[in-house]
């Protein structure tokens, strides 16, 4: 493109043109955004891979995402250490599959891994519980989020077991009609 | 182990021994071998092939995701080989991992790729820029953003009603004008008739009553005569009487066609093939949103949602545990409060009665204000009536114990019959005594009339009622006074019936006051602000939230019902009365029709024919028995449809349990031939997916080995991906 930048070498760029669903130009300006959450971490020259990583709190600040009840769990789905520290690449992974491009089966995965609390690869009564009370800021009481549980595992568990496994909320959320443009981060 | 997974659910699942003694290893390669036979499965292997046709170049998508050890099945690491990289729902790592094992050393995205890939997503962008660049031209869309998050769906819905009824009229008014209007005023034929002319004795209650200089102007029927346009098949009372048909015509299309849409979407597809609370639980929260007041907006949106459900839920659990005797206590109320109803209907008809006699009753010498008030007796009192009785209705459905959306559609139900049956019977009275000279005008006027007070009603309703009431509860809100009206909400049904009603009115009034749609349209504009106003500043939420779809079908109806009445008032009035002799574009001819019947006349001989047996019986009959015997197959293959889908659901859950079932026992047969072997340690870190485990479909299995969960020991992770 004719713009010399010495933050990654070509091979890294196009590493990551490959690996996420952004253009170069996309990638550039996401380097932009996770250093200015920490200039004087994060350093200019990428070309040594150093290994930088962002506590969650930087990163749960971003205004994309303070306000996203999800946020922690997202955080800590993309994250190496599973704890919320983000390296760079968590944080183009983690944008890359948030971004309009991503497939909805892939969304689907990681939007499971996400409600999946207790990281048993099921969604257990106890997940959508903890999901419930993060969307409504624990406004409801317990009778009402039992029964809102009920009804939800209800509507989607295909096999009876009570609870739902990736291929059953894949099917759920496969067909619904927004779940495409609510999952969406636009950065 | 066992602790965990009783805790992790609730579950009380039997645990064999062999997966309290398997080390780490067996049940890795145990998921393997999983992995590899349910990605074999035609189910999986299909489900790629149809995404792979759905989905653009290079964003292909997996089902499924693949492991990445060399201990993979040859197929599987084939289709791993095959998809492209960044839609592997690996890490970064593992992903430039994949990129090295294809060996893709040279720039794969060429400068073309780039750019074209660019410009896909910039088009994208730009498609949803205008998308949503049109929905704000939509008028008020903002507003109802607002209305939406606080007050729910269901206020939000009778302002959608608004701007649908706005719609409505401004095309009402562009044929209007276009077919009745315009000829008159461009083919005048005596060139001194002005639309507007003031003279002596006009004042401004003229206004009020539409008598004085409003009456010489095309507001009435009587402004209308028989200009210089004057062909056999082109003349101004044919354009009149076309442009009325058109109108209806055009109205009843648009409120049919939105009313059936309506009826598909919600009543017909019911409950059962619904997946509400899936979709608001895991759909519901928009990750775009990054402004605190959009948040508490969204918040509020879905906790309004979930309340709805749980108030159905709870209603449903309370009917659940009535007993015989409650259920004959509660029936026989029911039964008591329709007679009660009946019986108040029956007292409001006989008030309007006697109402329209007084008014009817001329009486000159009386005080200019003392006529106006008469004039306008019936319908104060047809208001009055309007307005006490839907909220006696009200607390009669509160009583009766239905759900609250069956509660807001019955209080619906009877107030509209109440209003339409009071208008008609207003009409009724009127015809019986209209035996005077341009007595269309005269009609013109009452309808007219009731046009304007309506609008009235509502002003005064707004600030001499509610906004007063909303001062005294802020100020004094401890007085007796503002302890028993209590906060305002802002009761839906009682709007839109007022909707309803206008709307009704301008049909009914079209053919005698052609101007009236121009009328409702200021009107609608002005109310929106009005109840805009109202309801920002002086309502608060209502606690119970019904269903407003069914309800908004409703309105739809209603609004087909008041377009009826108005079809069957005005072809009762053309057939049973001959126009005036001296006022009015038909001037002369003993019926309205006549102009058509000189029309068809002049027509060539085979349309002549045709026309008039297109209208005879012999072709209406059988026209009907048609549509009848279609309708029943319609409703035949709806029903076979629906025992179809209550099939079809049995056999999913039960062929997805075999399938599972299935596998198990694999697996456990696979597993004892491998329990001599070991298999290489391998530690996945906290993002590879195993993509299943296994689950107890049901009891019994004959060699009493149940096996509990077996996933891959991702509680400990470990951060370092070694890839083996």
């Amino acid at each position: 493109m004719g713009n010399k930048q010495t933050i990654f070498t070509a091979q890294q760029l196009d590493a990551y043109q490959d690996c996420t669903f952004f253009t170069r130009k996309e990638i550039l300006r996401l380097f932009d955004r996770y250093r200015d959450l920490a200039p004087q971490l994060v350093p200019l020259d990428y070309t040594d891979q150093p290994d930088v990583r962002l506590p969650y709190e930087l990163i749960g600040s971003m205004p994309e995402l303070k306000d996203n009840p999800f946020r922690q769990r997202i955080a800590e789905v993309f994250s190496e250490d599973g704890e919320g520290n983000m390296t760079l690449d968590d944080f183009l992974d983690m944008f890359s599959v948030l971004s309009e491009m991503a497939p909805r089966d892939l969304k689907a995965y990681y939007a499971f891994k996400i409600y999946d609390f207790n990281n048993d690869d099921f969604l257990c009564k106890s997940d959508l519980e903890k999901t419930l009370n993060k969307l409504t800021r624990n406004e409801l009481t317990e009778d009402e989020v039992r029964m809102v549980c009920e009804k939800v595992i209800d509507e989607a568990d295909l096999d009876n077991d009570g609870r739902l496994s990736l291929e059953d909320f894949q099917h759920m959320i496969v067909r619904a009609p927004d779940f495409l443009s609510t999952f969406h981060i636009r950065i | 182990m066992e602790d965990k997974e009783c805790n992790s659910g609730g579950f009380m699942r039997l645990v064999s021994e062999e997966s309290c003694s398997s080390t780490v290893t067996d049940e890795l390669c145990v998921n393997n071998y999983q992995t590899e036979i349910f990605n074999q499965l035609p189910s999986s292997l299909a489900r790629r092939r149809t995404h792979h046709h759905h989905q653009d170049r290079g964003t292909t998508e997996t089902s499924h995701p693949v492991e990445k050890h060399p201990g993979l099945a040859g197929e599987a690491r084939d289709r791993a080989l095959t998809q492209p990289i960044r839609s592997l729902p690996v890490c970064m790592q593992r992903k430039r991992e994949a990129r090295d094992l294809r060996h893709l050393q040279t720039r794969t995205v060429g400068r073309w790729e780039s750019w074209k890939r660019n410009q896909s997503i910039n088009r994208k962008r730009l498609g949803e820029q205008v998308g949503e660049a049109m929905s704000r031209l939509l008028p008020w869309s903002s507003t109802f953003h607002t209305i939406e998050g606080r007050f729910g769906v269901g206020v939000k819905a009778y302002f959608v009603f608004l701007r649908y009824l706005l719609y409505l009229n401004l095309l009402l008014c562009l044929v209007i004008g276009g077919t009745i209007l315009t000829p008159t005023v461009v083919y005048d034929s005596d060139g001194d008739r002005g639309l507007l002319r003031f003279e002596g004795n006009d004042s401004v209650l003229d206004f009020f009553v539409g008598s004085g200089f409003l009456e010489r102007s095309p507001v009435f029927y009587g402004f209308y005569a028989r200009s210089s346009l004057d062909l056999l098949c082109l003349n101004t009372p044919l354009l009149f009487l076309l442009g009325t048909l058109t109108v209806l015509i055009l109205s009843l299309v648009m409120v049919v066609r939105r009313t059936v849409v309506g009826y598909k979407h919600t009543w017909l597809l019911g409950n059962h093939y619904h997946i509400h609370m899936s979709y608001k639980v895991f759909c519901g929260w928009d990750f775009c949103i990054h402004d605190p007041e959009a948040a508490a907006l969204k918040l509020s949106f879905i906790r309004n949602e979930l309340k709805l459900y749980l108030e159905e839920e709870r209603f449903q659990q309370r009917e659940a545990r009535r007993t015989l005797g409650q259920w004959a206590h509660l029936y026989s109320l029911r039964g008591l409060l329709h007679f009660l109803v009946l019986v108040l209907l029956g007292g409001a008809f006989c008030l309007i009665y006697y109402a329209t006699m007084a008014s009817q009753a001329e009486r000159s010498g009386d005080y200019l204000i003392l006529r106006v008030l008469l004039h306008y007796l019936p319908p104060v009192v047809i208001t009055l009536v309007n307005f006490f009785l839907p909220h006696v209705f009200r607390h009669i459905a509160f009583l009766e114990d239905y759900s609250i959306t069956t509660q807001v559609n019955a209080t619906l139900v009877r107030s509209i019959f109440l209003k339409l049956a009071s208008l008609g019977m207003y009409l009724f009275f009127l015809f019986k005594n209209s035996q005077q000279e341009c007595w269309e005008n005269q009609f013109g006027k009452e309808m007219y009339k009731l046009s304007v007070f309506d609008f009235l009603a509502c002003f005064c309703n707004t600030f001499f009622i509610a906004y007063p009431r909303k001062w005294l509860v802020d100020r004094y809100p401890s007085s007796w006074l503002a302890r028993l009206s209590g906060k305002q909400h802002f009761l839906i049904p009682f709007n839109v019936l007022d909707l309803v009603y206008s709307q009704t009115v301008t049909w009914v009034g079209l053919f005698y006051c052609p101007m009236l749609p121009f009328i409702e349209t200021v009107k609608l504009t002005a109310i929106f602000y009005i109840k805009k106003l109202t309801v920002l500043q002086c309502c608060v939420p209502a606690q119970r939230m019904f269903r407003a779809s069914s309800s908004s079908v409703l309105f739809h109806f209603m609004l087909l019902l008041g377009l009826i009445m108005a079809v069957i008032t005005l072809g009762s009035n053309l057939h049973q009365f001959e126009p005036s002799s001296s006022c009015g574009p038909f001037v002369g001819s003993a019926t309205v029709f006549n102009v058509t019947a000189a029309c068809v006349d002049s027509l060539p001989g085979p349309a002549q024919s045709t026309l008039r047996y297109l209208s005879s019986e012999a072709f209406v009959l059988p026209l009907i028995l048609a549509q009848i015997v279609v309708l029943t197959s319609f409703e035949s293959r709806r029903r076979a449809n629906g025992k179809a889908i209550e099939r079809l659901k049995d056999m999913l859950v039960m062929s997805t349990s075999d399938k599972h079932f299935l596998l198990k026992q694999h697996t456990l047969s696979l597993r004892r031939r491998k329990k001599t072997f070991k298999a290489p340690t391998t530690v996945s870190g906290t993002r590879e997916g195993s993509p299943t485990t296994m689950k107890d479909p049901s009891a019994g299995i004959g060699e009493g080995s149940h096996i509990a969960q077996l996933k891959d020991p991702s509680a400990q992770p470990t951060g370092d991906d070694s890839p083996s």
